[in-house]
C-alpha cells in the first residue's frame, strides 16, 4: 500500500512515450496497448500519461466513443489504467484523470480495472459444475481472496463509481471472469511442461497425446504485411465456425488491422497459429503477449476431422511456447459465471477448466457518470440495445 | 397476585433447540430485561443449549449472567476507556469479549490489557457505533504493526432490521473486511434472514459466521407464551360515581376491574413500536383520541376483547372499565394481557 508522494497530475502523452512506459511494467492488457487503439479505430484514442513530479508513473490508453449526434464521449479505458492499484489513495490517481477526461468532452467514465478480486482451482469449478446447489462461482468459497483487489472494490464505491453487473451471460465489456493457467508455480519459479501437462485433466492429455499420434502439425503462421495469405486462411476458418457456433464473426480487415498494429508494436505481440491434418487446416488461433501475460485471443476449428483434436493440440503449443518466452501467466479470456449444468455457457467453461489452471475474478467494470443526464440517456439506451 | 409469564416448557425448548441446530455457530443474546425471562434465566437457557458464547448488551449485565452461564460473554455495546466498562470483576477478564469500534479504543484498551479479547465492529447502515472501511483497515495495520499478538475474535456487524435485502451491504461490507487483512476468519452478524445467512455462509464458506439472535430466538415460539394478570377486584358502578386517584366518573352503568399488572411492569409504557404501516399509523392516531377523552384500550382482555383502562395505569395494578353486558369476571380470575415482551418485566416466570 503506497501513495503518491506529490499530487498527481494527467495529460495526454505519446504514443511513443506510452509504449515506454508499458515496457517497464511486467506486464499489462493488450487493451492498454498504443497498438490497440489502432485497432479499434472508429474511436478517438488517447494515451494518458501520470506523471508524480516529473516522472512518469502510469499510463492509459481511452477510446472516446462518441454519443449519437453529439460532440460528447464515454472514455472507455478498457482492462486499464495501468496506475499502482495497491494503494490506499485511489483518488489521487482517478481524481485528475476523470477532470481531464471531462474536459476533452466525455460525459462518463468506463474503466476494468486490472485487479484480481477472487480465484478459484479448477478441481473446485469443476466439483460445483457438478453440485446442483452451486449455481454461478460466486456461491463457491474463492480458494484466494484478493485484499488489493477488496480495496480498490471499497474505494470504487466510495468515490461514485458504478459497477456494471455481468448478470448471467457475457457482459457488454471485458469479462470479469476468466480462466487462467498459471506458468509460475508459488515462488514466482517458472513451471515445468510435465507439470503444466499434468495440472490438466485427462481428457485434454489423452487429446493432446491423440493428436500427436494422428500426426497434427502445429505452425506458426506468417504475420508479413506483405503475405496474407496465412491470415486469409484463419479467417475462412473462423468464418466456418461463426457459422457453425452462431457469433457473428469480424471482418478479414479487423484482423489486417489488428496483425498489423500489434505486430508493428512488437514482434512478439501477436502469432497466429495452425493446427493441420494432411494438409487439411483443423484449427487456428490467435495468440497475444504483453510481457509475462499471454492470451488466448481468437479460435477457429473444421467441422470436419474433429477426431484428430487440433484445437488441444494448438492450445498445448501456445502454452509451450508462453512458456518458453517467460510468460507468467497463460489466458483463455472470458468464463461466464454460471456453474449451472444446464446452462448453454458451461461447455466453454468446461473446456477451458480441463486446462487445469484457475477461474480469475477481476473487479470489473465500473462507470463514472460526469454528466448525470447524458449518463442517465446512455444508460438507458444501453440497456434497451 | 401477579402479572405472569407462563411458558410452555416443551414447546418453548423445542424452539431454543431447533434454532440451535438451524444456526451453527449461534450467539444468543440476553440483554436488557432479558426478553421478559430475565438475564440469568436466559444465561441459564444458553448454559443449557451448549452454545460457547452468550452476548450481553452492556458491562452492567456481565454480574447477571457470568454465574449462569460459564463460557465467553460478548459485551455488544463497545468498549469505551470509561464508566463499568472499567469496572468488570477482574475474574471475568479472560471470559469477556470486547466490541471495539474506534481506534483510539483500540489501543487504549490493549495498553490497559494486552491479553484482551475483542472483535472490531464495522459501521453498518445503521450508523450507530463501528470503524468506516478505511478506519477497519487502519485498525488492521494498526494491529499487524503494533499489536502482532492480540487476541481478535472476528469483525462484528450489526444490520438494521430488514427492509428488502441486506445482501448488497452484506457483500459490501464483507468487501471492507477482505480489504482489511485482519488475521481472523469469524464474522459475527445480526439481523439475517435465514435465507440471507443461508447465501452468505455459501459465498463466504472460508470464513465463520456465527449468528446473534436474540429476538427470534427467545422469543421466536409466541405460542409458547401467555401471559396473564390476576383479577384482585371487581366493583360495579353506577353512571356518574367517582373513583380512582383522579376521581374521574364513571361515563356509564359497568364495573370496575383492578387487575394486577402496572407501570412497573412496564403495562402502558408502550415503546414506540416502529411499525411505518399507515395502519399502524392510524391506530396509534385513534388510541390517541381515546386518550384524550379518557379512554385509553388497555392491553388486558377479558373473553378476547380488549378493554379500557378506566385511569391511567398504577404502579402495580390497573383499573379497567367494563360496560354492562359482557360477563364479568370473578375475583382471583386469569386475564390476557398483551406485552410487549422486551419492555415488561414480570412478577413471577413460570416454565413447564
Amino acid at each position: 500500500m503506497t501513495s503518491p508522494g506529490s499530487a498527481l497530475s494527467v495529460r495526454e502523452i505519446s504514443p511513443e512515450e506510452h509504449l515506454a512506459f508499458l515496457r517497464t511494467r511486467p506486464s499489462a492488457s493488450f487493451l492498454q496497448t498504443p497498438a490497440w487503439g489502432q485497432v479499434k479505430a472508429e474511436w478517438r484514442r488517447e494515451s494518458l500519461g501520470w506523471y508524480d513530479g516529473g516522472q512518469l508513473v502510469g499510463a492509459a490508453l481511452v477510446l472516446y466513443r462518441q454519443l449519437p449526434r453529439l460532440k460528447r464521449y464515454l472514455a472507455y479505458l478498457p482492462e486499464g489504467p495501468v496506475i499502482d492499484w495497491d494503494t490506499e489513495q485511489l483518488s489521487a490517481w482517478l481524481t485528475p484523470m476523470t477532470a481531464h477526461l471531462k474536459k476533452q468532452g466525455a460525459f462518463g467514465v468506463r474503466m476494468g480495472p486490472p485487479v484480481v478480486t477472487r480465484r478459484w482451482t479448477a478441481a473446485q469449478v469443476k466439483e460445483g459444475i457438478a453440485d446442483p446447489a452451486v449455481r454461478r462461482l460466486g456461491d463457491l468459497p474463492p480458494t484466494e481472496r484478493d485484499a488489493t483487489g477488496a480495496r480498490v472494490v471499497a474505494q470504487l464505491h466510495e468515490l461514485g463509481w458504478r459497477p456494471q453487473v455481468t448478470e448471467g451471460g457475457f457482459a457488454a465489456g471485458q469479462p470479469q471472469y476468466v480462466f487462467q493457467v498459471p506458468l509460475v508455480d508459488a515462488d514466482g519459479a517458472p513451471r515445468t511442461e510435465e507439470d503444466v501437462l499434468k495440472g490438466m485433466n485427462q481428457l485434454w492429455r489423452r487429446n493432446i497425446k491423440k493428436a500427436a499420434k494422428e500426426g497434427v502439425e502445429v505452425t506458426v503462421g506468417s504475420t508479413d504485411a506483405d503475405s496474407k495469405d496465412d491470415l486469409e486462411a484463419f479467417h475462412e476458418l473462423y468464418v466456418h465456425t461463426a457459422r457453425r457456433d452462431h457469433f457473428t464473426p469480424r471482418p478479414l480487415s479487423y484482423f489486417r488491422t489488428m496483425t498489423d498494429a500489434l505486430t508493428n508494436e512488437d514482434p512478439d505481440r501477436f502469432r497466429l497459429w495452425f493446427a493441420r491434418h494432411d494438409g487439411d487446416l483443423v484449427a487456428a488461433t490467435i495468440a497475444v503477449r504483453v510481457g509475462t501475460h499471454s492470451w488466448y485471443s481468437y479460435g477457429a476449428s473444421s467441422t470436419e476431422k474433429r477426431e484428430v483434436r487440433g484445437s488441444n493440440a494448438v492450445q498445448w503449443a501456445m502454452m509451450r511456447d508462453a512458456l518458453a518466452s517467460g510468460a507468467h501467466v497463460y489466458d483463455l479470456r472470458g468464463i461466464t459465471d454460471t456453474l449451472d449444468s444446464d446452462d448453454s455457457h458451461v461447455g466453454l467453461i468446461q473446456f477451458k477448466v480441463g486446462t487445469g489452471g484457475e477461474a480469475v475474478e477481476y473487479a470489473g467494470e465500473w462507470d463514472l457518470p460526469l454528466n448525470r443526464a447524458l449518463y442517465a440517456a446512455f444508460d438507458l439506451y444501453m440497456k434497451r440495445r | 397476585m401477579s402479572l405472569t409469564l407462563t411458558v410452555d416448557g416443551p414447546r418453548w425448548r423445542a424452539h431454543l433447540r431447533a434454532v440451535a441446530e438451524t444456526h451453527p455457530g449461534l450467539v444468543p443474546v440476553a440483554k436488557g430485561n432479558g426478553y421478559g425471562f430475565t438475564l440469568g434465566r436466559l444465561a441459564r437457557k444458553a448454559a443449557w443449549l451448549g452454545v460457547d458464547t452468550l452476548a450481553v448488551g452492556t458491562y452492567d449485565e456481565l454480574p447477571h449472567v457470568a454465574s449462569r452461564f460459564d463460557g465467553d460473554l460478548l459485551v455488544l455495546t463497545p468498549w469505551r476507556p470509561f464508566g463499568a466498562a472499567l469496572e468488570t470483576d477482574p475474574s471475568l477478564a479472560h471470559r469477556i469479549v470486547h466490541t471495539l469500534g474506534r481506534t483510539d479504543d483500540l489501543t487504549d484498551l490493549l495498553d490497559r490489557q494486552p491479553d484482551a479479547r475483542f472483535v472490531l465492529e464495522r459501521m453498518t447502515s445503521m450508523q450507530r457505533h463501528g470503524f468506516s472501511a478505511r478506519e477497519l483497515w487502519a485498525a488492521a495495520r494498526l494491529l499487524h504493526d503494533r499489536h502482532p499478538g492480540a487476541r481478535l475474535e472476528g469483525i462484528a456487524l450489526h444490520l438494521p432490521l430488514e427492509q428488502g435485502s441486506h445482501l448488497s451491504e452484506v457483500d459490501r461490507l464483507m468487501n471492507d473486511v477482505v480489504a482489511a487483512e485482519l488475521p481472523t476468519r469469524t464474522v459475527w452478524v445480526s439481523h439475517l434472514t435465514d435465507a440471507e445467512l443461508a447465501q452468505l455462509r455459501a459465498s463466504y464458506a472460508d470464513y465463520d459466521i456465527r449468528p446473534r439472535i436474540g429476538t427470534g430466538l427467545w422469543l421466536g415460539a409466541r405460542d409458547a407464551l401467555q401471559v396473564t394478570a390476576t383479577v384482585l377486584d371487581v366493583h360495579e358502578v353506577e353512571r356518574g360515581d367517582a373513583f380512582g386517584y383522579r376521581s374521574r366518573t364513571a361515563p356509564k352503568s359497568g364495573h370496575l376491574l383492578v387487575v394486577s399488572g402496572g407501570t412497573a411492569h412496564g403495562i402502558g409504557l408502550e415503546a414506540p413500536t416502529g411499525d411505518q404501516s399507515i395502519r399502524a399509523r392510524a391506530a396509534t392516531l385513534a388510541r390517541g383520541g381515546l386518550d384524550a377523552v379518557g379512554f385509553v384500550r388497555s392491553p388486558f382482555s377479558i373473553d378476547g376483547k380488549q378493554r379500557l383502562f378506566a385511569e391511567p395505569p398504577h404502579m402495580q395494578a390497573s383499573m379497567l372499565f367494563l360496560p354492562h353486558g359482557p360477563r364479568v369476571p370473578e375475583v382471583g380470575e386469569q386475564v390476557q394481557v398483551r406485552v410487549r415482551y422486551t419492555a415488561t418485566t414480570f412478577d413471577r416466570v413460570v416454565v413447564s
